[in-house]
């Protein structure tokens, strides 16, 4: 009997191997936490299945942080000899976008994808100070702000300046990962430079001058004294854990991940964010398609569909809590105005628009990153 | 005779082809690309750097791990005493059974459950408040250095003292009923008796988790944040955020060197 069935299993997939060997099998790789595969896998591979009836779309994660778009770079760069590469959608972070287009990684598909059209944001133009008009369509867009406990902060800080006068007076209340534990960390430590050094606009736009870090010591140096006063969190979920446990009563944290951690009841729901002066960086995650794309046709119909003002609605807004990806007007007539105000309740739209910083041009974030290590850690 | 020879390095090719391929040429490369700059070429720079920035890491790593090592002989040999001279069968029964859990949680998932485990208000410190044996105010973290240390400790300590115990176990027993005879306490037949019999399969045991424990990542990253960290870490940063892999392959090189003493010790024991 047993028998019987192995021999009906094996037939069974004798069978179904000519449907299968049809199929094109789309490789569709994201940089960043679990959330990132499972809404491929979960949201978007069922969709495009559905109207693509001979696609499977196969969802693979390298990784959170930049660490993962690494390992995407990595994989196209020692594929570069092959005549196809075997990842046809990749999702990558902000930082090695610039480079993959220097390298001439990247198809310029923007301009074949209907939703091309309906991105002019700044971010789908520029990557940290390299051109990448053509190449990218933003997934969504997130923002850094600071997270508090309105039960142990009545009148929360406006600005940096503010906040660390608080921190002075609350010792041990506030707290942040640092630059190796996540981006949350290394985003307040890049709004603090820009805070507290003269020419932050040049440092988000360049051009790059590599004597700029000499004038940062006054603002590490001040860096270096109000970390004495605060705690050091493990990672980004580190700082979320440690206000849910109430720790600590504030700390810098990505707003989409907030938003999705209070809604899966592991924050108490009175938390608060208040987005400070002069403000934090945020940063785009972007579908890019590689030069040699081995599905390059089914590949450019999968961002079309995850880029569309509906699936960007119910995905991205609704679902993941991030920012959209596209322009705002376009998602926001898919939405009701309960859904869309949950997003903006504490930053407001103008506020985004005037302190939702981006990160620095990378030779400066690397500068920044490195003179933290040297002068703060050491 | 020669065919036998043939065959004999026909079998044993696969293996070594994998050890070649999968062990010595990755080693080999990294060894070499901690001497190579940017273009190629030979530097010393990828060493200037990393002592520069992590001379500080590097010595807490050791000071962690050494002080890890210590304590994990102490426990072990303290199970393992127990183990072999407990008089109460239930009380050894209960030790043998829960002592090996650790074994199979792996390190991640060990951090995983230190890291709710020894926070301020983690569930270790709510329940000695709800126990009333501390008050709230009295609480703190161990989400540090010291979080590292017991997070290491706990896991690796049941490796050890599984291999202190089987050695134990195996001693002849004539001689811990001849110093009882003579009227020796047990703490001083476990100190005078069976550590110095055991003392090789100690020492191993306690090599392979020196080894072990310097190539953790996941331990410091999700206990401590805080500064001084150990060197995966720094080489995990390196690479996610400059992408340099020089300063993390001399990173890399000054741990081969410190398992390297160590793998000397182990060698030279086995030789013995």
């Amino acid at each position: 009997m047993k028998r019987n069935l192995i021999l009906f299993a094996l037939a069974a997939a004798f069978a179904s191997a000519p449907t299968v060997a049809q199929q094109t099998t789309l490789n569709v790789v994201t940089a960043g936490d679990q959330n990132m595969v499972d809404y491929i896998k979960d949201f978007l591979a069922p969709r495009f299945e559905k109207t693509n009836p001979k696609a499977v779309v196969k969802a693979v994660g390298t990784g959170p942080g930049d660490g993962g778009s690494q390992k995407i770079a990595e994989k196209l760069q020692a594929q570069k000899g092959n005549a196809a590469w075997d990842v046809d959608v990749a999702v990558i972070h902000q930082k090695m976008a610039g480079d993959l287009v220097r390298e001439g990684l990247l198809a310029p598909y923007v301009r074949d994808v209907s939703t091309g059209r309906l991105v002019t944001s700044e971010a789908s133009k520029n990557a940290l100070g390299t051109n990448v008009q053509g190449y990218v369509i933003p997934m969504f867009q997130s923002q850094i702000a600071i997270a508090y406990n309105p039960a142990l902060v009545k009148n929360p800080p406006k600005n940096y300046e503010e906040l660390a006068a608080w921190a002075k007076a609350n010792p041990k209340k506030f707290g942040y990962n640092g630059i190796k534990g996540g981006m949350s960390g290394v985003g307040f430590v890049v709004g603090w430079v820009y805070a507290n050094t003269p020419d932050g606009d040049k440092l988000m736009k360049g051009p790059y001058d590599a004597n700029a870090k000499a004038s940062w010591d006054g603002a590490l140096g001040k860096l270096k004294e109000f970390n004495r006063s605060v705690v050091i969190t493990p990672g980004n979920a580190g700082t979320l854990d440690m206000l849910n446990r109430g720790e600590i009563a504030m700390g810098p944290v990505w707003v989409d991940m907030f938003y999705t951690w209070m809604a899966d009841g592991k924050l108490p729901p009175n938390m608060r964010l208040q987005l400070i002066g002069p403000g934090l960086p945020g940063q785009p995650m972007y579908y890019v398609i590689p030069a040699k794309a081995a599905n390059m046709e089914a590949a450019k119909k999968f961002v079309e569909m995850a880029t569309s003002p509906a699936v960007q609605a119910e995905g991205i807004v609704k679902k993941f809590n991030w920012y959209p990806g596209i322009d705002a007007q376009h998602v926001k007539a898919q939405l009701d105005e309960k859904t869309w105000n949950k997003l903006f309740v504490d930053v407001t739209p103008q506020e985004l628009a005037s302190k939702g910083k981006v990160f620095p041009i990378k030779p400066y974030f690397d500068d920044i990153l490195e003179s933290y290590e040297r002068k703060v850690l050491n | 005779m020669q065919d036998r020879g043939r065959l004999g390095v026909l079998l044993v090719a696969p293996a070594l082809a994998a050890v070649l391929v999968l062990f010595i040429y990755p080693l080999g490369y990294s060894l070499v690309t901690a001497f190579q700059a940017k273009g190629g070429g030979f530097t010393l720079g990828n060493f200037a750097k990393a002592f520069e920035f992590y001379s500080v890491d590097i010595g807490f790593t050791l000071v962690i791990i050494v002080v890890s090592t210590l304590l994990i002989a102490l426990a072990s040999i303290a199970l393992g005493g127990y183990l072999t001279l407990g008089e109460n069968p239930w009380a050894v029964a209960l030790l043998r059974w829960l002592y090996r859990w650790p074994l199979f949680i792996p390190f991640v998932v060990a951090a995983q459950c230190m890291r709710t485990f020894l926070a301020k208000n983690g569930l270790m410190n709510n329940t000695l408040v709800g126990l009333g044996i501390l008050d709230v105010g009295q609480t703190i973290g161990f989400l540090d250095w010291r979080g590292i240390i017991i997070t290491f400790v706990w896991k690796q300590t049941p490796f050890v003292a599984l291999l202190v115990a089987g050695a134990m176990a195996s001693l002849d027993r004539s001689t811990i009923e001849a110093a009882r005879n003579l009227g020796a306490g047990r703490l001083r037949i476990l100190f005078e008796i069976l550590v110095p019999q055991v003392m090789p399969t100690l020492v191993v045991g306690l090599i392979l988790s020196f080894v072990t424990m310097m190539s953790v990542l996941s331990v410091p990253l999700m206990i401590s944040g805080e500064s001084p960290t150990m060197m995966t870490v720094d080489m995990a940063f390196r690479i996610n955020n400059y992408g340099d892999y020089g300063t993390a392959n001399a990173l890399g090189f000054v741990s081969y060197l410190m398992t390297a003493t160590c793998a000397w010790f182990y060698l030279k024991r086995q030789i013995r």
